[in-house]
């Protein structure tokens, strides 16, 4: 049984052995990492969830592709992998430990579509057993680590992984990946309005910085490990990559990289950005208006109109991605 | 063998957990909705939502102090930022988040534990989620005992053969030894599964796998689907208005 509360709070708990700073450290790295819900403001989490839907659908279609059904149970094994993996601690000096969060080594060995579909579904397990990150925010958490995340990791490795520095793209993959993640999730806190004083800023970023150098250097080990077993479960980066994959990873790092900078100048959040620039009166006029001579008499609330909108929109991308995604 | 508490919860039986995972789902997302776009009169909101939850957890024959432990899971990541949102000079946003958190948690969780994995997968792919990443997760879901049990076994093989408490290989070593020791661990327990995946595939080849998996049962909709969704959309909704208007 401890072993299950083990899996199930992904071991932070285990700081307590450790002391109050890592019990601190581990709480607020994830909480960003997997984000509960109530925490986004309703644009953000409509618009990330828009967004990760059609990016999971083609993710799926990709992995498939040349689809053999011996696929299924290899990237469902290798999700519980990445659970199991987060039970063995890596030391890294004083004190303390970090461990394996997996993007990137999913990406070097399975290829990044089959490694955004397996760490969307960790998430969605973690989100719906284990109550790690919310349901609303669940496409919020695909994107930051699934999406993003994995194709950041594989970027320095589809770009550099062939020739001399090809440790250190191995390296750099590890640590991007967990960087671009973790960026991105701050980012979508402060748009939200979390409010954060400028030490708790600074600290957070030096610790995902500290995180990132972890992961790099847990991934590299683990390659290099693998390599020595049996060469062929690492791909080469020529094999399973194309141009669309390179723009797609420059463009989550700079996604990341920008978005920390442009929530940083509005500092409460969207809301404010939004009444400075006035879009926030045009588009509640846009939402509420054929509704209008309802809501007067009837309900008198226009979150009601903003959320039947969000729920249609959100409806017509799943049947988009439904008919995408469907086997034809 | 392990069970979760969870699985063990799923398979009562009471009205709440023969209902069709689809109404389930649908009645949870919009009382995650009416939670994650409220922001006045949010206390009481929650706590309205909160008499409801609970009355629905009891209903469902659940543990309700068990169950109000186990949503605290979100409460030591929440606790955080509302200490940041405090320090910041924003108490009640700190509340807020808090309660708003709580609360999604509490009614995920029921959700989970009237619904077994295979029916609430098989709710959402009826429901339009990609059939390949659901089979995906449910694959990840049944072998994520058995593959933390060989991690585990292989943590206490190395600490039988010296490794102390703290690391994986410890004693002497320096902790660069240490490191590459658990990377090691790391990549023997990856080739395991991964030839434990080739395994399953040629047993499920054997018997003669069709490419997905075939529903043992038939999802149905009973007229208590319809009177529950009915009740699930309607309740928080009005509430919602209902504590706006008062304001």
């Amino acid at each position: 049984m401890v072993a299950l509360a083990k899996i199930g709070l992904n071991g932070w708990w285990r700081g307590a052995e450790a002391g109050w700073h890592e019990y601190l450290v581990r709480a607020t790295l994830k909480a960003i990492v997997h984000i509960p819900d109530g925490f986004l403001s309703t644009p953000v989490w409509a618009v990330m969830d828009l967004t990760a839907a059609p990016a999971v659908g083609y993710a799926v279609r990709a992995a498939q592709r040349g689809f053999d059904d011996a696929k299924v149970p290899l990237l469902g094994v290798m999700g519980a992998f990445v659970f199991a993996a987060q039970m063995i601690n890596f030391p890294v000096g004083i004190g303390t430990s970090g461990h394996l969060v997996g993007g990137a080594l999913l990406a070097f060995t399975l290829g990044p579509a089959a490694a955004a579909v397996v760490m969307s579904a960790i998430l969605a397990i973690q989100a719906l057993v284990f109550q790690d990150g919310g349901i609303l925010a669940l496409g919020t958490n695909i994107f930051n680590m699934a999406i993003a995340g994995v194709l950041a990791g594989y970027l320095p490795y589809r770009l550099f992984g062939g020739g001399g520095g090809r440790r250190a793209a191995i390296f750099a993959g590890g640590a991007l990946s967990v960087l671009t993640s973790a960026l991105l999730a701050l980012a979508e806190l402060r748009f939200s309005g979390v409010r954060m004083p400028t030490a708790v800023l600074g600290v957070s970023l030096a610790l995902f910085l500290v995180s990132a150098l972890i992961e790099g250097a847990i991934t590299l080990g683990v390659i290099r490990a693998l390599e020595a077993i049996q060469p062929d479960f690492v791909r080469q980066p020529a094999a399973g990559g194309r141009h669309a994959v390179i723009a797609a990873g420059v463009a989550a790092v700079l996604l990341a990289s920008g978005g920390v900078v442009i929530a940083s100048t509005a500092p409460d959040g969207i809301e404010r950005l939004a009444k400075q620039t006035g879009i926030e009166s045009r588009a509640h006029s846009l939402i509420t208006a054929p509704l209008k001579d309802y809501q007067a008499g009837f309900l008198g609330a226009g979150w009601l109109a903003q959320a039947c909108a969000g729920l249609i929109g959100l409806g017509l991308v799943g049947g988009v991605c439904w008919i995408a995604v469907r086997k034809r | 063998m392990h069970h979760v508490t969870l699985d063990q919860w799923s398979r009562r039986q009471s009205p709440l957990h023969r209902l069709d995972p689809r109404s389930k789902i649908v009645a949870l997302l919009v009382l995650l909705v009416v939670v994650g776009t409220a922001n006045r009169q949010v206390a009481w909101l929650c706590g309205g939502l909160w008499v409801l939850l609970g009355a629905t957890a009891l209903i469902a024959h659940l543990p309700l102090r068990a169950m109000l432990i186990r949503a605290c899971v979100v409460l030591p990541f929440t606790g955080v930022f509302a200490a940041v949102s405090w320090l910041a000079g924003d108490p009640g946003r700190g509340a807020a988040l808090v309660m708003k958190s709580y609360v999604s948690a509490f009614a995920v969780l029921i959700l989970v534990s009237t619904t077994a994995l295979p029916a609430l997968l098989r709710g959402f792919e009826r429901l339009g989620a990609p059939r390949f990443l659901l089979m995906v997760a449910q694959f990840l879901y049944r072998y994520l005992f058995v593959i933390s049990e060989e991690a585990q076994h292989m943590r206490k093989a190395a600490q039988a053969r010296g490794a102390s408490a703290g690391g994986l290989a410890g004693g002497l070593a320096g902790n660069a030894e240490r490191f590459s020791a658990a990377a090691g661990a790391l990549a023997v327990l990856f080739a395991r599964s991964y030839h434990r995946a080739e395994q399953i595939h040629r047993a499920m080849l054997s018997r003669s796998f069709p490419g997905y998996f075939r529903p043992l049962m038939e999802l149905h909709y009973h007229p208590a689907d319809l009177l529950f969704v009915m009740l699930g959309v309607l309740l928080p909704v009005l509430l919602r208005v209902w504590i706006e208007r008062l304001s």
